[in-house]
């Protein structure tokens, strides 16, 4: 009795071994990348393009919020071929420190707006306009939500762009109203500049109106499925999701370089770093303990060359063209002719 | 007349009938949850259903899942048994130490064990590196998917052992040896048949929470990717809509796995 | 031919304390004591699960303290039977047999054989669990007894038994003790089994063997107070040896003179008289016996198919229905208490 169980178990193991090596075959050369979520749909995309003449490569994908992908190099020691976020600065303010030196550069090749993603179902979405969009979400039987921004970009960005509507409305109760009253972060004003503290570990959101995940994506599908009325996203999720976007006027959705100056008259503090209004930059590096640092090369040249930036701009996250880096003196050679300063 | 049997019935039984009410509304939780899950995924998207069953990608995911909780399984039956022996029969110093060593990994944060096993195991820790000069590697392997899966599971199988050891009067096994029976012996023809149905169950339940497993895996071998991980990563990309699917998937197929195993179990059982 | 040398050992709850004694061959003897944990653990080291921390035990003259109990080819018998739940009778016995890998043919011999002369072989594909006390009692001595053991250990064999089975499953042994003559060392709390199956008893309380002697001098000559009560001589009376000639002793209590066979010379004594020696009658009896003493009975008390009678002197008696009846033997009688100096049995105060 024994020994037929044996013989099962040990045929099993056996069996699936062979199976194992035999499916996921290791002479492939993997290609790992660290990618914000935003990024996985077009990077797939990109990815074929890319394994189509490298039939050896395996590109492998982990998405996480930025801040994570950061993190996952900086403090639990992993590593990858290509870094690319949702938020460039990241870049600099973490991994091109003195006590955390991770990288010499980085590339800035697209772009991303802010906008409100909904559904037809979503209360009052018949109604929803660009210049009335503050006072819906005042309604009480509304529900919305943004991000975690100690988190994820698009979650500290959120909080931005509703103080920067006051400006634009000429309404200075919209934060107090839509995010101090619904949760434990709150903004000062010196000098007209506006610092939203967002520097602690529980939001204590009230969950009967907001709703704050460590996802953008985790909204998309509240909304989707009713649970939420509206979400703060990037349009392009908003648009790989199939749901509706308000398009937001310019000097509020982090979107333009025309608009800078606006943008810097807010501050965002959070636990980790203090992030300052800037227009949505998508950044990405090879970091300097890649695996593979040549095939990360030219894995890089297909997200910042011409197909590259037709799938990008297909997906919602205009490119920037050309591609811009910050010192063109660290780039790595082969990518110096696809980069200006 | 028949109203007053039955009402009579009722009175005699009313404990009963009381807890099977209460019960049921555990039952019916789960059940809701799961079947309404289920239900509109079969209803409402049949065809992301059947693209999931016939898409390689979700079926190698599927089948790695399985398998690599198998071997976590025998290892911790392997490792296990003894041990569970051992704390069942045996007294000594530091016992409580070890029984509460063993519950640990059921508390631990999974992001908090898969750090904790990535540190241990990653290429350029001493343990990592001794094993990668004997081929295993644990980052992003079926090795570190095994690893990952032992942590959480062995717990359920440790002590379904144990109590199954500890169900077996002790004077069974010593009246096996007056009749000439070594330790071994007596262990392999009385502990051992007297205690399997214990082991079998143990064995089915660490076998299904590592197939559940996502935060400790994630972190040590992000690829090949588990079912979990899969799920996760396809909810990233396409949401729900592309992830129910494959969620619904391993459902349906861990359901009628349970069956077959509980089912044979029972038929072995009457068999005796 | 099994001899215990000064065996001593500690449990959590009990200690065996420097515990000498032997058993010949073919003696079925019995360890009687108060009930309690330690007879099973004296039964349990003898077998060889416990290493004595002192002491010694031989086997045949050849010291085997430190032999694994498989090896020793003794035979043991649970309180509960122990029968292998997950395997049929017939599996049960064949146990032994077939850990010596002995061929099938010879086991299937010997097992029907066993089973044929303790009246079991229609239970033979049964499991355990469907058979009653008596059956698996059965069962349990016959898996014991077909290896052949040195030894028999028994531990309480008959005392999660109902009365009935107790005496049906008695005398079997007494049967099997005679027709197959393996030394047996048996523990009870029982002092009818003890009396009936006995060739010697070994008296422990506390973890010390107190007395080990045939089982008539154990029950009538106990060695002291403490054992006298345990196995339940009911008078005890206090008195002076006045005077001792020739054997017969003269004992003072104060309210009579008891005459006594004894070597003591002198000295302060307790008197142990078993209540069935004492003899009743209306009137001075003629007989034998050297004591008469006269007292009012005080009272009367039922002890399952016996009474007991006390008297105003200290003495008590054992009779049946039909005496008090016969007798008219009521509170407040005065009556005639009778007993040989046989009877009785003293002990240094």
């Amino acid at each position: 009795m024994l020994a037929i169980a044996i013989v099962a178990i040990v045929s099993v193991a056996v069996i699936g071994g062979v199976w194992y090596y035999t499916t996921f075959a290791p002479e492939e050369k993997v290609l790992k990348v660290f990618c914000a979520g935003s990024l996985t749909l077009p990077f797939e995309d990109i990815e074929a393009q890319f394994e189509a003449d490298y039939p050896n490569v395996d590109v492998q994908f982990e998405p996480a919020g930025s801040v994570a992908c950061v993190q996952k190099i900086t403090e639990s020691g992993e590593e990858c071929d290509v870094l690319a976020l949702a938020d460039y600065n990241l870049i600099p303010s973490m991994m091109m420190t003195t006590e955390s030196n991770y990288a010499d550069w980085y590339i800035i090749f697209a772009v991303n707006r802010m906008t409100l993603a909904y559904t037809d179902n979503s209360k009052y979405a018949d109604e929803i306009t660009a210049d009335n969009w503050y006072e819906i979400l005042r309604r009480s039987d509304v529900k919305w939500g943004f991000s975690d921004p100690n988190l994820d970009p698009c979650g500290y960005r959120s909080p931005m762009v509703i103080q920067l509507a006051e400006h634009e409305y000429g309404d200075d109760m919209i934060f107090e109203d839509l995010i101090e009253a619904n949760c434990a972060i709150t903004v000062s004003e010196e000098a007209g500049t506006y610092l939203i503290d967002a520097n602690m570990t529980d939001l204590n959101p009230n969950t009967d109106r907001l709703t704050i995940r460590e996802k953008s994506v985790e909204l998309v599908t509240f909304v989707q499925e009713g649970g939420l009325d509206y979400a703060f996203e990037y349009s392009s999720v908003a648009k790989q999701h199939g749901l509706k976007y308000l398009e937001l006027p310019v000097t509020i959705d982090l979107s333009s370089t025309d608009c800078e100056n606006i943008y810097k008259t807010v501050k965002i503090e959070k636990t980790t770093t203090t992030s300052t209004g800037e227009p949505i930059v998508y950044g990405l590096t090879i970091p300097k303990n890649a695996p593979n640092p040549t095939l990360a090369e030219e894995f890089v040249k297909y997200i910042i060359n011409e197909s590259g930036q037709t799938i990008m701009s297909n997906s919602g996250q205009p490119p920037v063209v050309p591609a811009v880096t910050n010192d063109i003196s660290k780039i790595p050679e082969s990518l110096k002719k696809y980069v200006v300063q | 007349m028949a109203t007053k049997k039955a009402l009579t019935g009722v009175k005699r039984h009313s404990l009963s009938l009381i807890f099977l009410f209460v019960g049921s509304l555990l039952i019916l939780f789960t059940m809701l949850t799961l079947f309404n899950m289920i239900f509109r995924q079969i209803v409402f998207d049949t065809e992301g259903l059947l693209e999931a069953a016939v898409d390689p990608v979700v079926v190698k995911s599927i089948v790695l899942t399985l398998y690599c909780s198998f071997l976590a399984t025998v290892i911790a039956a392997l490792l296990g048994t003894p041990l569970a022996y051992v704390l069942a029969r045996h007294d000594f110093i530091g016992k409580s130490v070890v029984e509460s060593v063993i519950d640990v990994p059921v508390i631990i944060p999974h992001s908090v064990a898969g750090i904790a096993l990535y540190a241990l195991f990653m290429s350029r820790s001493p343990v990592g590196e001794a094993f990668s000069n004997i081929g295993i590697v644990f980052e992003d392997s079926m090795w570190g998917i095994v690893v990952a899966m032992l942590f959480v599971s062995a717990p359920f199988y440790v002590n379904a052992a144990r109590e199954g050891f500890q169900s077996i009067n002790p004077r069974l096994e010593r009246v096996a040896r007056t009749l000439g029976a070594s330790q071994w012996k007596s262990f392999y023809k009385i502990t051992l048949p007297l205690s399997v149905r214990h082991l079998f169950s143990g064995a089915v339940m660490a076998w299904a929470r590592g197939i559940s497993e996502f935060g400790a895996v994630i972190m040590i071998a992000f690829y090949p990717m588990i079912a979990p991980v899969l799920i996760f990563y396809r909810f990233t990309t396409h949401g729900l809509a592309g992830s129910q699917p494959i969620a619904v998937l391993l459902i349906l197929i861990c359901i009628c796995i349970f069956i077959i195993l509980r089912a044979s179990a029972k038929y072995w059982e009457k068999k005796k | 031919m099994i001899t215990l040398e000064n065996v001593s050992h500690e449990w959590d709850d009990f200690s065996l304390k420097n515990v000498s004694f032997s058993v010949n061959k073919g003696e079925h003897f019995i360890i009687l004591g108060p009930t309690a944990a330690g007879k099973t653990l004296i039964l349990e080291t003898i077998a060889g699960f416990y290493v004595p921390r002192e002491g010694k035990i031989l086997l045949n003259g050849k010291d085997i303290t430190h032999i694994p109990p498989e090896k020793r080819n003794i035979g043991f018998v649970y309180q509960d039977y122990s029968l292998f739940p997950h395997m049929p009778i017939k599996e049960n016995v064949a146990f032994g047999l077939n850990m010596q890998k002995l061929p099938k043919a010879e086991v299937e011999a010997k097992v029907q054989e066993i089973m044929e002369s303790m009246g079991i072989s229609y239970l033979q594909n049964r499991l355990p669990s469907t058979l009653s006390g008596g059956e698996q009692q059965r069962v349990a001595l016959a898996r014991s007894l077909v290896i052949d053991p040195e030894i028999l250990l028994l531990d309480e064999p008959l005392s999660a038994l109902d009365p009935r089975t107790r005496e049906t499953l008695r005398e079997e042994l007494k049967r099997i003790h005679e027709v197959r003559g393996t030394t047996t060392i048996h523990v009870t709390h029982d002092q009818d089994e003890a009396l009936a199956l006995a060739d010697r008893i070994g008296v422990i309380m506390d973890g010390e063997l107190v007395q080990v002697d045939e089982s008539y001098r154990v029950f009538n000559e106990p060695a002291t107070e403490e054992i006298a009560t345990f196995v339940g001589v009911e008078n005890v009376i206090e008195g002076k040896i006045i005077s001792n000639q020739d054997g017969v002793v003269v004992v003072e209590t104060g309210k009579y003179q008891i005459r006594a066979l004894s070597n003591l010379e002198e000295g302060e004594v307790n008197v142990f008289i078993r209540p069935e020696n004492i003899i009743l009658s209306k009137v001075k009896l003629e007989s034998s016996a050297r004591n008469r003493v006269s007292g009012k009975i005080s009272r009367i008390s039922q002890f399952g198919a016996t009474f007991r009678i006390y008297m105003d002197n200290g003495l008590s008696a054992l009779v049946t229905k039909q005496a008090i009846e016969e007798l008219g033997l009521k509170v407040g009688e005065k009556v005639y208490a009778s007993f040989k100096a046989t009877a009785i049995h003293l002990i240094k105060r």
